[in-house]
């Protein structure tokens, strides 16, 4: 049957992914000549703008790489900036950061499982059918993804290009009423928080039971579910510092891409919630756990559809988590600070390597300073990038599989395997490895 | 203040305990000083232990208060029109710490807000508060409120405190300040004579506390800047680094200018209309739809900051408005606000070229109050609309209410659109036309655009009738030469068709009309049928006639007119509306032909927001568009060097 | 009838359009008055019939000017939203350096299928109805723009400086506080937000109509900045701005 196969698919930009990307299949006679994930998005330069600025404007410019994922960007570009400096950061700034990465979290995974994910898994087009369809389901989502804004909005300013995240710090911080009244916030959205992880259960038939072993990198941390700090870690290999980065990414161009691709121990490698959970699941909190029970996602799942689901576990977690961190800021005292807080910084030269999750995964910053603080150097290896090879990988594997499937059918098992990664594409073309004379 | 009966003497300790009683009262809002950065501010207090009453100066002035940032004035619903935003909920303030040059500020600001017309959110925020006032104990480095005269002050306060080491001399200035103290302090002791004296010689050392000083008597200020508005190269120099920033004027607690803006809601059945602080130094403050900028240079705009304070207020209320709170000063990044630095330059500048300034005579004001400003429009149907040009239509309006206008020729209204906002139009037709009234209008901006896009049977708000119109009872028994460019016809016909009704009133009538060209002609058949009347001259004439048009009578611009007419200038009184650019060559002829000045009488536009004499937006020197005019006679404003 | 509106976007980093997702229950308002025919992020339709198109991030290829040009040919009214799109945004920072050589050293010999040029706002390619300025645009302003392509007006946007409303806000200004503002030629709408925050303006909304630019880097240098790093201010977000004039 398969082998009178003519197939063509070019779907030009996907629908329902952050940034552009291109799925081309040609099947002749049931072979398979041509399956590429393609990204034409125009390639925007940052590691080439930021040489020559101020150390004071690094975490500014390289926030405008993503709309979505600009705390996590901040927050990696402050940590190398501060690694390079030795500038130390004081433990209620850390838990402050570690605040900010869960609003994030929060926001994007909410807006990808609510608004992306779940039209497929309802057959629609979009959620703007559901708000009338299930108006009810699609009330509780905003309701989730306001309070993940407004959590943002408390802690760092706001969601995208947060302003408070500075150098050495927070230019301002929240006060302890308030903190307390996003914790009471955080507490009451539980049960709207079970809503939706039994919604997307009673819809987990639809999703593709698919299996492509791979590698998995992602943070690790023995003291917490890895998010702001820990060491480079693999289900393959042994874990490293973050200043080991580039022994694990090996980016590399393809012809149909202006994003490169990524290699560490196969051909491929996964990076984003489900890499974290398959790395990081013990430390997940009890809370988090039950949801993943729920789907039975356990270390090591292989299934890059169930990426959402490890999305969904990690809100809970967020969730479970920014209520401790809440209560230790409330037991040790939150210290004041200046309404215009500028932390002194002495400046010199150095080079400095950070390495944070952000929603779709791993993010690098390398900067080099000269002993002025001017930037002469800078490397941020995306998730998405390190994602790019992996898709493509599992889209060739998946493609034999669902050949006896209608062309419209196979076409839409393909872009929700792309969607499953929650890729964010803009932020992939970013790059440029700048060598400079 | 008969000072040594109402001295009183507060322990610190009790004074917290007092502040801490106020604070605990929730139907009270009591705000003070507190730091802010390195600066400070008034804020709400939380305890008696955040104030600093050694502070120099705060960011804003406690006029936001009364005047805040922003507030909503009017609420609407497309269904039942505009109401007035309650103020009743607004808890009363307790603003403490305010040095006395803000408390001089703030009888400034009492004059301007209730002046002919009286502000109702200012009134009624103002008359809940209590002022609690601190004598300076610090002066920052720009403070010259001792030049100004305000660096201490005996009225004006509901109580005034004097730090004296252990323990606050406090001054009852009124029985609010009397029955707050009762209520909610307890020790207090009267003054003993030491006390009192300790207090007069602390006043005493402050107002010798000079930071920065004029090196002349401020009195000279107004005379001083009468001689120097024509010098456009001072003006020049010392506003070239303006950044048109506007943080001169909006960190004054003399200003008071204010923008109006409608917000609708997403549904656009209701919304609101707020207003918000405005401010002189920006560039679009005195520009209109048609593009026309008042003020379109930095120096213009950077001169008017000076002659308002200094001479237009002065003309108009008596008072030099400037208190020498230095925050212009230490608040503009160019450091080119400060009017002490100013002020001597032009001193300097008026000694080397030998000017003889002498010093101004406090004019005799009485400023009387009147009714309270209604911000919430009427609503009114339209009955008919007719087009009339391609850009310009004639709508017809009915009061809902069944009420008259009840205008005067010359006079303005204000109308409003649901969300899109609010333009002032001269009202086109004579009150002797009763039940309806009409409006010619010309599509330019949002409001007017929106405006022709409306039918008969919709509806719209109406403000006034407001503003100086023509005064008919005057010219009675003249001859009238009436003199319109464009759309200057509009005001104009609201008199002419006035005195057609009322023909045995007047003498000769004398109507000359110009357009640009024959298809832009207003009040087509109306105007041209006058040509058939007996008891009417009328010429008209368009700038030129295009190919395709047809037009048999007078080509040349409006001047061209003048000479076809024969007229006796002691008998006549020439009534003139147009574009800003024809008045100087129709006043320049009509003198040529010896009418006198008063005489002459012409319509002015300017931005107007409010129409009541309190946004400042049409201000020509003391005067305001809004309420001395439109209508002025030429010679009240011929020396007024912004009017023409 | 209500107006068919549709989001593109180029050379951007989609925080703008995150805002429309931001305005969380406010969507099912918008969705009551505009109809979504296209929304390429959120939705698989798409149509070419639309009134309104909205447009984010900026033009960097000439490869983007074809696609531009037919979304004004669908569209009665053009919105340019974020500052990639109303001014160039930080997009512009790399208009500085030389092009080609970047490209070369990353793409090597491949460097001839990467094309670019230096990048730009929308209006420079198509006559643009509306603006929502700001890195990110704020909901608010967005809404704002859309109530009053509703009721057929032009939209009302500042032409004053941020002082303006940093003023307002009653902040301590950022030059006093050691900080290198460029409030004084920033166009105003966000309601001084960074200030407010904490820290200072960086010019995201492009400058005013006529900025004293001269003036601007003066008090820069008067406050400590050295020459070159006070103009190197004015290539963060004025980039396009900057070298028309």
């Amino acid at each position: 049957m398969n082998a009178d196969k003519n197939l063509e698919v070019n779907v030009h930009h996907v629908t329902r992914v952050e940034g552009h990307g291109n799925i081309y299949v040609n099947v002749k006679n049931g072979i398979i000549e041509k399956c590429e994930w393609a990204i034409p998005e125009a390639p925007r330069f940052f590691e080439a703008m930021v040489v020559g600025r101020d150390w004071t404007e690094l975490q500014h410019i390289t926030s405008r790489i993503c709309g979505i994922c600009s705390i996590g960007h901040t927050l990696a570009s402050l940590k190398a900036t501060e690694a390079a400096m030795g500038i130390a950061i004081s433990d209620q700034d850390i838990k402050l950061r570690k605040l900010a990465l869960h609003a994030e979290n929060l926001q994007s995974h909410i807006l990808h499982v609510g608004f992306l994910i779940l039209p497929d898994l309802m057959g629609v087009g979009s959620v703007i059918p559901l708000a009338s369809s299930n108006p009810a389901e699609v009330k509780t989502v905003l309701g989730l993804h306001r309070m993940a804004n407004e959590m943002s909005n408390l802690i760092c300013g706001r969601t995208t290009h947060p302003q408070r995240l500075i150098p050495g710090g927070f230019s301002k911080i929240p006060s302890i009423k308030d903190l307390l009244s996003l914790r009471d916030n955080l507490q009451s959205s539980i049960p709207a928080l079970e809503v939706v992880a039994n919604l997307v259960q009673s819809l987990a038939p639809k999703i593709p039971n698919f299996v492509r072993e791979t590698e998995f990198i992602a943070l690790s941390n023995p003291d917490e579910y890895a998010l702001y700090d820990g060491k480079i870690a693999s289900t393959d290999t042994d874990s490293a510092p973050a200043s080991e980065y580039l022994s694990y990414t090996n980016e590399y161009i393809v012809p149909q891409s202006t994003a490169k691709w990524a290699k560490h121990s196969r051909e491929s490698y996964m990076v984003g919630a489900l890499a974290r959970l398959n790395i990081n699941y013990d430390k997940l909190s009890p809370l988090a756990k039950k949801i993943s029970d729920m789907f039975e996602l356990k270390p090591i799942c292989h299934n890059p559809f169930m990426n959402s689901i490890a999305q969904l576990v990690e809100i809970v977690d967020s969730v479970a988590d920014s209520i401790k961190l809440i209560t230790e800021l409330e037991t040790t005292g939150l210290e004041s600070q200046s309404e215009y807080n500028l932390p002194k910084v002495t400046i010199k030269a150095g080079q400095g390597v950070s390495a944070v999750e952000v929603p779709r995964g791993i993010l690098f910053h390398d900067y080099t300073y000269d002993e002025k603080g001017v930037c002469k150097k800078a490397n941020c290896i995306i998730p998405t990038n390190q994602n790019h090879g992996n898709i493509e990988l599992d889209m060739k594997a998946l493609l034999p599989q669902i050949l006896d499937k209608t062309e419209k059918e196979i076409e839409l098992n393909l872009e929700m395997l792309v969607r499953a990664y929650d890729p964010c594409i803009s932020c992939s073309t970013h790059a440029v490895k700048v060598h400079f004379v | 203040m008969g000072e040594a009966k109402n001295m009183h003497i507060l322990s610190k300790e009790d004074f917290s305990e007092f502040i801490n009683s106020l604070i605990a009262d929730n139907s009270l809002n009591v705000v003070g000083v507190k730091s802010k950065g390195t600066k400070f501010a008034f804020g709400p207090l939380e305890s008696a232990d955040q104030l600093r009453l050694d502070y120099d100066v705060t960011l804003l002035p406690p006029k936001k208060y009364f005047f805040p940032q922003r507030e909503t004035l009017v609420t609407y619903d497309v269904a039942s029109g505009y109401q007035n935003k309650s103020l009743a909920d607004t808890k009363p303030n307790i603003i403490v710490g305010v040095h006395p040059y803000d408390i001089m500020a703030i009888l400034h600001m009492d004059e301007i807000f209730c002046e002919t017309k009286s502000d109702p959110n200012y009134l009624a925020r103002r008359n809940s508060s209590v002022i609690i006032g601190v004598n300076i104990q610090k002066m920052s480095e720009s403070c010259f409120a001792s030049s100004m005269g305000c660096a201490t002050i005996d009225y004006g306060y509901d109580l005034m405190l004097t730090d004296l080491g252990n323990k606050y001399a406090i001054d009852v200035g009124s029985h609010k300040g009397a029955d707050l103290l009762n209520k909610y302090s307890k020790n207090v002791k009267k003054a003993l004579a030491s006390d009192i004296q300790s207090v007069g010689k602390k006043k005493q050392e402050i107002m010798n506390k000079t930071q920065q000083e004029f090196s002349f008597s401020s009195e000279l200020i107004p005379e001083m800047l009468g001689k120097f508005y024509e010098k456009t190269n001072f003006w020049e120099d010392h506003s070239e680094e303006c950044l048109s920033c506007g943080s001169c004027v909006l960190v004054c607690p003399t200003c008071y200018c204010f923008d109006i803006m409608d917000n609708p809601a997403l549904s656009l059945k209701t919304g609101e209309r707020g207003r918000t602080w405005d401010g002189c130094l920006l560039e679009d403050f005195a520009k209109i739809s048609s593009g026309e900028n008042f003020r379109n240079t930095k120096a213009t705009r950077y001169r008017h900051r000076y002659f308002k304070k200094g001479k237009y207020l002065f003309d108009r209320f008596g008072f030099v408005s400037c208190v020498g709170c230095g925050r212009c000063s230490s608040n503009c990044l160019p450091d080119i606000a400060n009017p002490v630095n100013l002020f001597n330059d032009m001193y300097a500048e008026s000694l080397k070229i030998g000017i003889q300034i002498d010093p101004a005579t406090v004019p005799d004001v009485k400023i009387k109050s009147g009714d309270v400003i209604d911000y919430a429009p009427k609503i009114a149907t339209i009955v008919k609309k007719v087009p009339m040009t391609a850009n310009e239509t004639m709508f017809e309006l009915k009061l809902d209410d069944g009420s008259e206008l009840g205008h005067e020729p010359g006079q303005f209204v204000q109308v409003s659109v649901f969300g899109v906002g609010e333009a002032p139009f001269g009202v086109s037709s004579s009150p002797t036309k009763k039940d309806t009234f009409e409006l010619c209008i010309r599509k330019l901006g949002n409001v007017t655009s929106k405006i022709h896009t409306l039918q008969e049977g919709d509806k719209v708000g109406i403000r006034g009738p407001f503003g100086n119109g023509f005064n008919a009872e005057l010219l009675k028994g003249k001859d009238l030469l009436f003199v319109a460019g464009g759309l200057g016809i509009v005001p104009l016909r609201s008199l002419f068709n006035y005195v057609l009704d009322n023909r045995s009133d007047y003498g000769r009538v004398i109507l000359l009309y110009g357009c640009k060209e024959p298809r832009e002609l207003l009040f087509g058949d109306e105007i041209l049928s006058l040509e058939d009347r007996k008891d009417v001259e009328f010429k008209s004439t368009v700038d030129r006639c295009p190919e395709n048009e047809v037009w048999t009578r007078n080509v040349g611009v409006i001047t061209t007119l003048i000479p076809q007419v024969d007229f006796d200038p002691q008998k006549t009184y020439a009534i003139v509306c147009g574009p800003p650019i024809m008045y100087k060559f129709v006043i320049r002829d009509l003198k040529s032909q010896n009418v006198p000045d008063d005489h002459i009488i012409v319509s002015l536009e300017r931005r107007m927001k409010c129409g009541v004499g309190k946004c400042g937006h049409c201000q020509i020197n003391q005067l305001y568009v809004c309420k001395d005019g439109p209508v002025f006679n030429y010679s009240k404003i011929k020396g007024i060097p912004e009017a023409l | 009838m209500k107006p068919k509106v549709a989001f593109f976007d180029f050379a951007g980093c989609e925080g703008d359009q995150l805002q429309i997702a931001n305005l969380e229950e406010e969507i099912l308002d918008l969705l009551g008055q505009v109809e979504v025919v296209s929304f390429r992020e959120v939705m698989k339709e798409h149509s070419d019939d639309y009134d309104i198109a909205f447009i984010e991030g900026s033009c960097t290829r000439l490869q983007d000017e074809e696609r531009l040009k037919q979304i004004r040919k669908n569209a009665s009214i053009v919105v340019a939203i974020g500052s990639c799109a109303t001014i160039g945004g930080i997009n512009s920072l790399k208009n500085y350096q030389n092009l080609d050589d970047v490209k070369k050293t990353v793409y090597g010999d491949k460097a001839n299928l990467f094309d670019t040029y230096p990048a730009r706002p929308i209006d420079a390619v198509i006559p643009v109805d509306a603006y929502v300025h700001g890195c990110p645009m704020t909901k608010d302003e967005f809404l704002h723009v859309v109530k009053s392509l509703l009721l057929g007006k032009k939209p009302e946007i500042p032409n004053y400086p941020v002082c303006v409303e940093c003023k307002k806000n009653e902040n301590v200004c950022a030059f006093e506080r050691g900080e290198f503002c460029v409030g004084p030629v920033t166009r105003a709408g966000c309601n001084s937000c960074c200030v407010n925050e904490g820290t200072k303006c960086w010019g995201c909304r492009g400058m005013v109509d006529n900025p004293n630019e001269n003036s601007q880097k003066e008090v820069l240098v008067k406050y400590g900045l050295s020459v070159d790093d006070a103009i190197g201010k004015f290539k963060l977000y004025f980039g396009w701005q900057g070298k028309k004039k």
